[in-house]
């Protein structure tokens, strides 16, 4: 942090963690088109988009391509939150506690005049807690019953047929919650109530870390929040950790091809085979 | 007595006073000869060609009440007694006589897209042209019996028929119901498609639907309608729906009702021998999955719309998140809600 004439700057997220948000920017927009297009592919619009994309196997196609993207996205991201969580261990100021509730209920007291004080919080408020935990819940329900689609036959081998319109039916379901949480919740927090340039810069201001950080602030400010692990301690950490992430990865990674292409999901010629009737046979009375 | 009326007219004539006489010939002057049993012509091919006319059958045809003379299609004919048909076969004749039916039937004309015509001009001559369907000489309108149009295409598809008359649709006409389809009602008449691929696999659920989404004439045999929108819903339907309205010109292998149904030899659902059946419902999905097993065929909704009876599972995810998307997004607004009433009054007071 340094001290300018545009005031002091606080780190928030690193470059990788702005390249992160970026795909899911784009990944999450575009999943969404293409995604309710298809689920209201009846009205008028839909089709006027479903058309633009070149028909609706180009859109499944685009859809589908766009989910890899999100499974690739999410691999990384466990990643860099895994090392936060096992190697540098600050990753505990992510989890939810009973801190986040206090916090919740003192900001509605706080903002319904009820008491004079805001609520301080650190590094992750509620809301961006929230927010977080709400999209790696849906990232996983949107992934599973995505998968379990795109493969039904793989699907109804371990599962009962049913599964399929059902998770076609959350597939849906949590999309529109999804899509409805990022236009109100997000929406309001990040552009509404201030519009926070961290995402793109890197860094906060000094206002808004008194305004929405204040204890992270405080801790800077008294140096607490410098943790120094030593060089080995690092070290060793390390050498756990990226084999078993890289093996997690693989295996992962393993898993959703061999489902994908396990066997044949339908034929690919425009005709069954064996529906041939031979149509030129004379009637001899 | 024929050969009297030969010598008769011959006598003396030259071929301009023959060609004059002939524009005043009666039918009746034709029937004299060609009523005789057992009458027949025989083509250089050596071929023979019945040529006796029931009198009876074609006064009641609808050429005969319209007065049509006989040389008004055998143009040919030129004089009596004629000479032996100028072509190798028969099928050569019905061909050149079919080409002349477009002079009074301009609205007929075979288009191009007449999957016959396009037979024909591929060189195959057994392709149907008028004759072979419309009896020239008996034809009636409307047809005498509902049964005369599988009868007539059983001519040249005696197999597809077969397992027509077997089907639902071809044993009830068979039993007198008229409301089932014939082959026509499916094919339509003079522009018939080809019927394996392209727009007629893509547009033929709205074949299907014209009946069975049409309630009042389903209500009388307890079918229920909901099967065209059930099916449009799903992952099949959607995808053919799409195709008819965005790419109809792109082939899709995404089945249609006649895929899993069948097509000519169609059973009732719930008849132990039908494609849908569900002992047999694994097998028809197989011939687009054939890696699909036991589990799979109940992927489909089998026309079902969810309830807690049909497709539970569906229905209690669809409840799941009819309530939790409210409850959630509405916690979301009354907390953002709070949240911008008390940064609003915070501000009107700092201003204060």
């Amino acid at each position: 942090m340094t001290d300018d004439s545009a005031g002091r700057r606080f780190p928030r997220f690193t470059r990788s963690d702005r390249l992160e948000h970026w795909v899911q920017v784009i990944a999450f927009t575009g999943l969404a088109i293409t995604g309710l297009i298809q689920m209201w592919s009846e009205s008028p619009f839909p089709k006027v988009i479903i058309t633009g994309l070149g028909g609706i196997n180009s859109t499944r196609f685009i859809h589908r391509t766009l989910a890899i993207a999100v499974l690739i996205a999410t691999a990384y991201h466990l990643g860099t939150a895994g090392y936060r969580f096992f190697v540098k261990r600050i990753g505990k100021q992510m989890l939810p506690d009973l801190n986040d509730v206090r916090a919740a209920a003192h900001s509605v007291s706080y903002n319904l005049g009820f008491r004079g004080d805001p609520a301080m919080e650190g590094k992750f408020t509620f809301a961006e807690k929230a927010e977080y935990w709400s999209i790696i819940w849906g990232t996983v329900i949107m992934a599973i019953t995505g998968l379990m689609m795109w493969n039904p036959v793989a699907t109804t081998k371990i599962l009962p047929g049913a599964f399929i319109p059902a998770a076609k039916a959350a597939h849906g379901g949590e999309a529109i919650l999804a899509i409805l949480a990022i236009l109100v919740w997000h929406t309001y927090f990040v552009h509404v109530r201030r519009f926070n340039r961290s995402i793109f810069t890197g860094y906060l201001g000094e206002e808004e870390m008194l305004d929405e950080h204040p204890i992270q602030l405080a801790a800077i400010e008294s140096g607490d929040d410098t943790i120094t692990i030593p060089p080995e301690t690092l070290k060793r950490r390390r050498r756990v950790f990226f084999p078993v992430y890289a093996a997690i990865v693989v295996l992962a990674a393993a898993s959703v091809l061999v489902f994908l292409s396990y066997q044949e999901i339908a034929i690919t010629t425009v005709d069954p085979p064996d529906t041939v009737v031979e149509i030129y046979t004379p009637y001899v009375p | 007595m024929c050969a009297g009326v030969f010598v008769a007219l011959n006598i003396g004539g030259s071929d301009q006073a023959d060609a004059q006489t002939i524009s005043d010939w009666g039918n009746e002057t034709c029937l004299e000869c060609h009523t005789e049993p057992s009458l027949s012509t025989e083509f250089p091919s050596g071929e023979t060609l019945d040529v006796t006319i029931d009198a009876d059958r074609w006064h009641d045809s609808i050429h005969a009440e319209w007065d049509l003379k006989c040389i008004l299609c055998h143009t040919e004919i030129t004089a009596i007694p004629h000479d032996p048909l100028a072509f190798d076969n028969s099928r050569e004749y019905a061909i050149a006589k079919s080409d002349g039916c477009v002079v009074c039937h301009r609205e007929q004309e075979v288009v191009d897209d007449s999957v016959h015509a396009q037979a024909r001009e591929e060189g195959d001559l057994e392709a149907a042209v008028c004759s072979d369907c419309h009896d020239p000489h008996y034809a009636t309108d409307p047809p005498k019996s509902p049964t005369e149009i599988p009868e007539t295409c059983r001519t040249c598809h005696s197999e597809i028929y077969d397992r027509y008359t077997e089907s639902v649709h071809g044993s009830a006409l068979t039993d007198g119901n008229s409301d089932v389809p014939t082959c026509t009602d499916c094919h339509g008449v003079h522009e018939i498609a080809g019927p394996s691929r392209g727009e007629f696999h893509l547009f033929s659920p709205e074949v299907c639907a014209t009946c069975h989404a049409d309630e009042e004439l389903m209500d009388k045999y307890g079918i229920n309608t909901d099967v065209f929108n059930t099916y449009v819903a799903d992952f099949h339907g959607r995808t053919i729906t799409l195709f008819q309205e965005i790419t109809p010109d792109q082939d899709t292998n995404a089945p249609v009702c006649i895929s899993c149904h069948g097509v000519h030899d169609i059973q009732p659902a719930d008849e132990a021998g039908s494609s849908v059946a569900k002992e047999n419902l694994l097998a028809t999905c197989q011939h687009c999955h054939p890696n699909a097993e036991a589990g799979f065929p109940e992927a489909w909704m089998s026309h079902y719309s969810a309830s807690t009876d049909e497709w539970p599972l569906v229905f209690y995810v669809r409840l799941f998140y009819r309530i939790l998307i409210p409850l959630v997004i509405g916690s979301m607004i009354i907390y953002v809600a709070i949240d911008l009433i008390g940064r609003l009054r915070r501000r009107k007071e700092s201003v204060a």
